[in-house]
């Protein structure tokens, strides 16, 4: 069988679309993490052999293998631990350029956790600088990493002792 | 035949399967199925030399979620690793042949998915190539009709004795209290089950489910002293074939042949019957057919007993099915197979997959002795 003359224009890619919808389990640990978010509570799990408090809770300690077995609130206060400024658009936010993304280790955890840090000019960023969160407003809150809405420099002391078994 | 190091198998730990775990992630299962496995063998995590993770991240949804296992096994201090998007059965493989070149001496095998947060009838489209396949929207069970069809056509096997061969594994499974699907059914209750795909019945399908599984390797000079009654490996054997459907007669398994036929010469053995059972990961009864036609087994035979577990009929997670075939021969020759036990049984052969229609297989060959002394 004879070809006919191959297409003005050559099919030179396929299209596809992938669609793969996924429901995440959050995990015991998780759920109770994010529920107490609505209520302005961060909550860490401590390892039951070198007593480090992970944050958010773990179920084990990847560092000494062994179980977390007991969450612990830690504050919403900490400082900074390292941290950059970004002056190129981010996918899937819209901030104002450039923003600083700092690393946030919070009284009472012994891993920092990462934070977008506002209302201050981005040069006045230092290491060990004090920080606290800013959250929504009560009954915005969703139980999730948005109802922390960003990081500020500290405008109050840090208070009590960290971390507290919960 | 080489004179190779004898590698035994001390400690498996799976946990249940399930249908869907609501209260943990891939991860936390494993971290369990990890601890079990060591509490096992009385290792510490410093004991063992060299981990091996299979999983994937389109099962998971999770991008690169096998480096998120590394936190679950105890990766601190750093530690050799490696992970393969395929069955643990393969993972264990690899750690196998690390074992033959020298360079650990224990190791840790785990697989982990869950299957239930995804959609495994997108995912099996998704191994299709893109241009001819996938856009037909054939999946893992149309595969496995197509392959079922044309073996009934090659061979005159008819419904019947599909139903026979899932009944014969649903028997099996009711016994074995890790599996998914713990009730009896009867080759007449599974013939009136609807079809899903012809010439499939819902009866001759595994159900979705998921676990985690960790298997641990010894070689000799440790193993004894981590299992009391450890379980070595006299041979093993891993062949893939072509992708394309159409490039393979889908009626025979020309890779489990040839898989099993290395094996067994590797291990001593001139033929297949010639082990106590044989666990095969087979996910349909046509598919375990045409393994059975492969690697010389006699599907209604009572020696070798296939498939004591239940086979993937009662339980199919996937990523660790394959491993659990070589947990449940583990499990067998160790003693430690409760009321599936099949008496006196000191050889098993083991088969593991992956792919479509049985695309990748290999099979091993284990005993209650040592291969080369």
């Amino acid at each position: 069988m004879k070809c006919s003359a191959p297409p003005e224009t050559p099919v030179k890619y396929v299209e596809a679309v992938v669609w793969l919808p996924y429901h995440y389990v959050a995990g015991d640990y998780r759920a109770v993490y994010l529920r107490a978010l609505k209520d302005k509570k961060i909550l860490g799990s401590r390892c039951d052999v070198t007593k480090k408090v992970f944050v958010p809770p773990v179920i084990n300690s990847p560092e000494s293998f062994a179980p977390c077995s007991e969450l612990v609130q830690v504050s919403d206060q900490g400082r900074i631990t390292t941290f950059c400024i970004v002056n190129i658009p981010v996918i899937g936010r819209n901030l104002e350029l450039p923003y600083v993304a700092a690393s946030v280790l919070l009284d009472g955890a012994d891993i920092p956790i990462f934070a977008l840090i506002q209302e201050c000019r981005t040069e006045d960023v230092h290491m060990g600088m004090r920080v606290e969160a800013v959250w929504k407003p009560d009954g915005q809150r969703q139980g999730d990493h948005e109802d922390i809405l960003y990081f500020r420099p500290s405008q109050s002391s840090s208070s009590g002792e960290w971390p507290r078994p919960i | 035949m080489p004179q190779l190091r004898n590698v035994a198998i001390v400690a498996f730990a799976q946990l249940p399967v399930v249908a869907r775990d609501e209260h943990r992630t891939a991860t936390e299962m494993l971290y369990l199925a990890v601890r079990q496995a060591l509490e096992q063998c009385q290792a510490r995590r410093d004991d063992i030399d060299y981990q091996i993770a299979g999983s994937t991240d389109y099962m998971d949804g999770r991008p690169f979620g096998f480096v998120t296992a590394l936190e679950s096994l105890g990766s601190w201090p750093p530690r050799q690793d490696l992970h393969l998007e395929m069955d643990g059965t393969f993972c264990a493989y690899y750690a196998w042949l690390r074992m033959q070149a020298g360079d650990c001496e224990t190791a840790l095998v785990v697989a982990h998915g869950k299957v239930s947060e995804g959609d495994p009838r997108r995912v099996t489209n998704l191994q299709m190539d893109p241009y001819y396949h996938a856009p037909l929207g054939i999946d893992a069970i149309a595969s496995s009709a197509l392959q079922a069809s044309m073996y009934m056509a090659r061979t005159g096997v008819g419904d019947h004795e599909l139903a026979r061969v899932a009944a014969r594994n649903r028997a099996h499974g009711a016994r074995n209290p890790d599996n998914q699907v713990r009730a009896v059914a009867t080759a007449e209750e599974l013939q009136s089950t609807p079809f899903v795909v012809e010439p499939l019945r819902q009866g001759y399908l595994a159900p979705v489910g998921e676990t985690a599984t960790c298997l641990i390797l010894a070689v000799e000079g440790k193993a004894e002293r981590m299992c009391d009654r450890p379980v070595w490996i006299h041979g093993v054997d891993h062949r893939s074939e072509l992708q394309t459907l159409g490039a393979r007669d889908l009626s025979r398994s020309a890779g489990a042949r040839l898989a099993s036929e290395r094996a067994l010469a590797l291990a001593g053995l001139d033929r297949a019957d010639q082990v106590d059972l044989a666990e095969l990961a087979a996910t349909n009864p046509a598919e375990e057919m045409v393994l059975c036609d492969a690697l010389g087994l006699d599907p209604f035979a009572s020696r070798p007993v296939l498939n004591p577990s239940g086979g993937p009929l009662c339980a199919d997670p996937v990523m660790s099915t394959g491993l659990i075939r070589l947990g449940e021969a583990f499990r067998q020759l160790a003693g430690r197979a409760g009321e599936r036990t099949v008496s006196g049984a000191e050889m098993a052969l083991v088969h593991g997959q992956q792919g479509h229609c049985l695309q990748t297989n290999i099979v091993w060959i284990c005993g209650t002795r040592r291969r080369w002394s």
